[in-house]
């Protein structure tokens, strides 16, 4: 299998987005993609996958984000709307602003996966400022229910990050 | 090339202040934000708001890291600093240039050059500027001492490292300099991170002037005309005017050229303010420092100029060429700035945060409000208690004092104690409205008779 390169990825955007598809699921060696037209929509199976994946979701980015005086006024105050959450999950939160890493280097497995068992001491992530990488700790012990940021994204301080369902 | 898009590194009226300039120019703005003012006024005027820490200011305001990295992450190709916090720190400055972000202020180097106030009595110096007899740095009360009398009592403690008052004790005999030496250098270690300290002859009645100026980076800088901020308490202004009305035309002249040329020596770029004190009996002035960032009480060298200054930083810092020349910069009338501060002074000025219930500021012609409060917004306890700034402007100083009185009658604050009625007693005093103050007047002539029965 050749490698899947970016330009792959974007032909792919633009046929569904021409297309009267709904949803579009595609794995091949080494990348699960799964592309949906409702927002929040999530595919069926192994969802830390897709949502590990860099490749963006069409129905949130229509164009490849190259625009940064778009970008500001989409990201700035629209908040997405998150799903009903179990009140007992309780969210890992960014000690301070940076940028969020899911794996110790580039290319590098995550930390964590969505249904991994982590103990309060387990590293989840890394938040970046300025060349400076500081892990963050689960805090508490039980199963990764949710990763809230993709990867390389600017977090806020005390942004949810992850959601834990605690043992 | 001109800035596009820069990130507000400051809260408050200034940072409001700041986002509105730059929209007046198409420039986007970020507001960095701590977790108390995530809702400020500033933060939903700015195109986009980021909470980078907490609400205390060491880990959100005082992070020059977390600022850069918020500006780099969102796109930001400058970025301002405002007034206090950060605005005046080397490693700020150092950290844009690393990171590529044009910092709207002076060069590092310039920043170094006239941060440290030892350097800064050099430069002055050099550029032909008297300044009071003062020593180099003293390492114990008897250096001190020894000094001392080498140029004759009063003498102040100063902090190199930093001004606001911190380090300062005026000392009027031997006795008085070996107790307070220690002190003062407790202090400005504690404030500023270094205790070094020197010393200057007294002025015992002085006014404090300061120039305004921007340089343009090439040597070339203008001035935006001089400021008295003579009134004061514990060295923190209170009130300031534009012009001083009390200097002949002569001295204020040469205090113009004076600022001038320090800061043209060493090719200063953006805003500064070269403080002076001004001896009203030998009618002479002397170099204390300079502050290069802009100042809360710029407002008052605007409205006496007509020029936006924080809008000329932002052009300035985007490299623009500016045509405005020294004969362009013509003052008109009078400008008084009282600042408007959540705190008790019937209660040893102690801090007055919490809701703004009621908010009925003036309005009319020759006034301007500069703030980030309104009806409904809390005083954070985390920061600076200063919630606004009334700034007036009229033909002359006479008609602004007399706008002063009448808008701070006019000035309706509930739900948090104010300054307001300590500043309308300020304005109706014979002394301030003869302009009779030096810099002591606050404290040592207004402030007992402050609070005290009338005599009947």
């Amino acid at each position: 299998m050749t490698d899947i390169k970016t330009q792959d990825i974007e032909a792919l955007l633009e046929i569904f987005d021409n297309s009267p598809w709904q949803e579009m699921s595609l794995k091949v060696e080494g990348l699960e993609l799964f592309l949906s037209k409702t927002p929040g929509a999530i595919g069926h199976s192994s969802a830390e996958h897709h949502l590990a994946d860099p490749a963006p979701f069409p129905t949130t980015h229509a164009t490849a984000p190259s625009a940064p005086a778009r970008a500001i006024s989409d990201g700035a105050k629209t908040k997405s709307t998150p799903a009903p959450v179990p009140d007992h999950w309780v969210a890992v939160r960014a000690p301070n602003l940076g940028t969020f890493y899911r794996s110790p280097k580039p290319g590098a497995a995550p930390y964590v996966t969505v249904g991994q068992t982590v103990a309060a001491d387990t590293e989840v992530c890394l938040i970046e400022v300025m060349k400076l990488f500081t892990s963050v700790l689960a805090g508490v012990e039980g199963a990764v229910r949710k990763v809230l940021v993709e990867d390389s994204e600017l977090v806020e301080y005390d942004q949810p990050l992850f959601l834990i369902e605690p043992a | 090339m001109a800035l596009r898009r820069i990130l507000v590194a400051n809260r408050g009226e200034i940072a409001l202040r700041i986002v509105r300039a730059a929209r007046g120019l198409g420039i986007e703005t970020v507001l960095a934000a701590s977790a108390a003012d995530h809702d400020s006024l500033a933060a939903r005027e700015a195109d986009r708001a980021v909470v980078i820490g907490p609400s205390a200011a060491r880990d959100s305001y005082l992070n020059a890291r977390l600022i850069v990295h918020a500006a780099t992450a969102t796109g930001c190709d400058g970025l301002h600093p405002g007034y206090g916090f950060l605005s005046e720190r080397q490693s700020l400055a150092a950290l844009c240039d690393e990171a590529g972000v044009v910092f709207v202020g002076p060069t590092r180097d310039s920043i170094k050059a006239v941060g440290d106030k030892l350097s800064a009595r050099r430069l002055a110096r050099a550029a032909g500027i008297a300044m009071t007899s003062g020593s180099e740095k003293l390492a114990t009360a008897a250096e001190a001492v020894a000094f001392a009398e080498g140029i004759g009592f009063p003498v102040v403690t100063k902090a190199s490292a930093g001004g606001g008052g911190r380090g300062m004790v005026v000392a009027r005999d031997p006795r008085a300099l070996a107790d307070g030496f220690q002190r003062a250098s407790i202090e400005a270690k504690e404030a500023f991170g270094d205790g070094t300290l020197y010393i200057e002859r007294y002025v015992e009645h002085a006014r404090h002037v300061e120039v305004q100026v921007l340089g343009l980076g090439d040597g070339r800088v203008l001035h935006f005309g001089e400021r008295d901020c003579s009134l004061q308490r514990r060295y923190q202004k209170m009130v300031e005017e534009a012009p001083a009305a009390a200097l002949p035309e002569t001295t204020r002249n040469r205090l113009h050229k004076a600022a001038v040329d320090l800061l043209a020596a060493i090719r200063y770029r953006n805003a500064g303010t070269v403080e002076f004190l001004y001896d009203v009996e030998r009618d002479d002035f002397y170099f204390l420092e300079v502050n290069a960032r802009i100042q809360v009480e710029h407002p008052v060298s605007e409205m006496i100029t007509g020029v936006d200054l924080v809008r000329l930083q932002l052009r300035i810092a985007g490299g623009e060429p500016l045509r405005i020349q020294q004969q362009d910069i013509a003052p008109s009338g009078h400008a008084i700035e009282a600042r408007i501060i959540a705190e008790n002074p019937d209660r040893g000025f102690a801090p007055s945060p919490g809701r703004i219930r009621v908010w009925r500021p003036p309005h009319g012609e020759g006034i301007r409000l500069d703030t980030a409060m309104e009806e409904g917004a809390d005083v954070p306890p985390f920061y600076d208690s200063m919630i606004a700034k009334l700034i007036v402007h009229a033909h002359d100083r006479s008609a602004a004092v007399e706008r002063l009185r009448a808008a701070l009658e006019s000035f309706v604050v509930e739900g948090i104690s104010t300054n307001i009625p300590f500043l309308r007693a300020i304005a109706a005093h014979p002394d301030f409205i003869g302009n009779r103050v030096d810099t002591r007047w606050l404290e040592s002539v207004f402030l007992p008779q402050y609070g005290q029965p009338k005599d009947p």
